[in-house]
């Protein structure tokens, strides 16, 4: 009883994280994460 | 039913998979936490389940993934060395068979923690990761928890829902992962970006880490007090209010002692009185084993070589008429070396110990790296990354400090939080560079 509680709880929940990741499209591509390095950062004087 | 069920769950999982190849990464770890196959009766014990994921992993990985920026990580190549040096050893072992037995699951689970990081490109895959190895985990914490609750548990006799003592279903084991997990629980649960905090996701929480603390006194593995102690003072390091966490620590404490099984509060004294205590003090005579076994044998004696010890071990006596009469002499031969220290001396040798000291080191090392840095940051995007550092870094020196009793250096979960922390790490290095200092006068030259 306790064992089918706690599996299906926990199998729920990693089903429910399962579907949500799938429906993110930041998932495989962060968007807008990467930034240029910034431009004081660089020597443009030169 | 109850196969039916866990077939669904898979199947379910590898549909997911096609449409999302990072699923597959997530399955493996599933597979590898929950065994699905050691509990299932009839359908799933005979399929290599844990194969058909890894496969599919790399397999997805390798056709679709993005791989732009790729580089192996320091600990990546220490990892390669580690298992490189197993293989070695595995071939020279004193006991082939046993040797070949261990090398079986560790080459598995070190190939697995080379492979994982590469995976980890976003925030949303670390993410992912550490919610199928907590959610996972919790299937085996939850059922203890219950149960502990229920009939207040026992050495040994705590039923995980797997009787064959192996992964995380032995006791000592899962004491010290269920406590080494909740830093990692309380992050998902403030910075979660999957399961938003809210009320439902907080009473979870709380549930889940109150689930934990109760391994340790179900299974009544003195490990996990020591490592609950630990995680107590690591938490008071970034707590904002310390005497008010300190007053409830104090407070929980005075309530939940009188509540303890009367089994459980005679075995923790026992940590008192240690060298009365059998257990204990064979420890102690298998630790000075293996020192000595290792001058003579510097490479170590490959996987199990412990196997070979015959010890005789000295019990002082309890002050105060303890556990055994004063000067009891016991023997004992083929006990296992009851710490991952030692279990890597023995079986590794120096260079192997070195090499996997000096991999969690580097973890501990780049992870107090990034909480500094992160640490005051005023950017919304960046406010996740300290709290993940410092709960990663967290449950690291928890598992540390349980393995100085434990034999866990090989445990498949630890090395997959290993994996998340050089993922965190080669995420950030990809997604904010440090930036090269400006010449001096620099700065000022290009603001005027």
């Amino acid at each position: 009883m306790i064992d089918t509680f706690a599996l299906v709880l926990t199998h729920a929940l990693l089903a429910l994280t399962a579907w949500r990741l799938i429906r993110r499209a930041d998932l495989d591509h962060d968007a807008g994460a990467e930034r240029p390095r910034p431009a004081w950062g660089r020597r443009t004087d030169a | 039913m109850h196969d039916l069920f866990f077939v669904g769950f898979l199947l379910g999982l590898i549909g997911l998979g096609f449409r999302r190849p990072f699923l597959f990464v997530l399955g493996y770890v599933y597979v590898d936490i929950v065994s699905p196959q050691r509990l299932s009766y009839y359908l799933l014990n005979s399929v290599p389940i844990s194969l058909i994921f890894f496969v599919l992993a790399v397999g997805g990985w390798l056709a679709v993934d993005n791989k732009s920026g790729l580089r192996l990580s320091f600990r990546q190549v220490l990892l390669l060395l580690l298992l490189a040096w197993c293989g070695i050893t595995t071939m020279t072992a004193d006991f082939p068979a046993a040797a070949l037995a261990k090398w079986d699951w560790v080459w598995k689970a070190l190939v697995f923690a080379i492979f994982l990081p590469v995976t980890l490109r976003t925030r949303l895959r670390i993410e992912g990761l550490l919610l199928f190895m907590t959610l996972s985990a919790s299937s085996i914490i939850i059922v203890g928890g219950i149960k502990t609750l229920a009939s207040g548990g026992g050495y040994g006799s705590l039923d995980l829902g797997l009787d064959d003592n192996s992964g995380l279903y032995e006791g000592s084991i899962i004491s010290t992962v269920a406590i080494a997990v909740i830093p990692t629980i309380l992050f998902l649960a403030r910075h979660g970006t999957v399961f938003r905090p809210d009320k439902r996701v907080a009473l979870f929480t709380a549930a889940l880490v109150f689930a934990c603390l109760l391994i340790p006194i179900g299974t009544e593995a003195r490990t996990g007090l020591i490592c609950i102690g630990l995680l107590a003072v690591l938490m008071l390091r970034d707590m904002k209010r310390r005497a008010l966490y300190m007053t409830g620590v104090a407070l929980v404490v005075a309530i939940a002692v009188p509540l303890l099984p009367q089994s459980y509060v005679q075995r923790m004294h026992t940590i008192e009185g240690y060298q009365a205590d059998q257990s204990a003090s064979t420890r102690l005579a298998v630790w000075q084993w293996t020192w000595d076994y290792v001058q003579d044998h510097p490479f170590g004696g490959g996987f199990n070589a412990y196997l070979q010890n015959h010890l005789t071990i000295r019990l002082a006596g309890a002050p105060g008429g303890g556990l055994a009469p004063a000067n009891d002499v016991a023997h004992d031969q083929a006990r296992a070396y009851h710490s991952a220290y030692f279990e890597m001396l023995g079986e590794q040798g120096f260079l192997g110990f070195g090499i996997w000291a000096l991999l969690h080191l580097a973890g501990l090392v780049r992870m107090e790296m990034l909480r500094r840095r992160f640490r005051r940051t005023t950017d919304p995007d960046e406010a996740w990354i300290a709290p993940l550092a410092t709960a990663l870094q967290n449950g690291h020196l928890i598992y540390l400090v349980g393995a100085l009793f434990v034999g866990i250096a090989f445990q498949p979960f630890v090395y997959m939080l290993v994996a998340a922390e050089i993922g965190l790490d080669s995420y950030i290095r990809r997604i904010r560079p440090r930036q090269t200092p400006a010449p001096m006068g620099f700065v000022q030259a290009a603001q005027a």
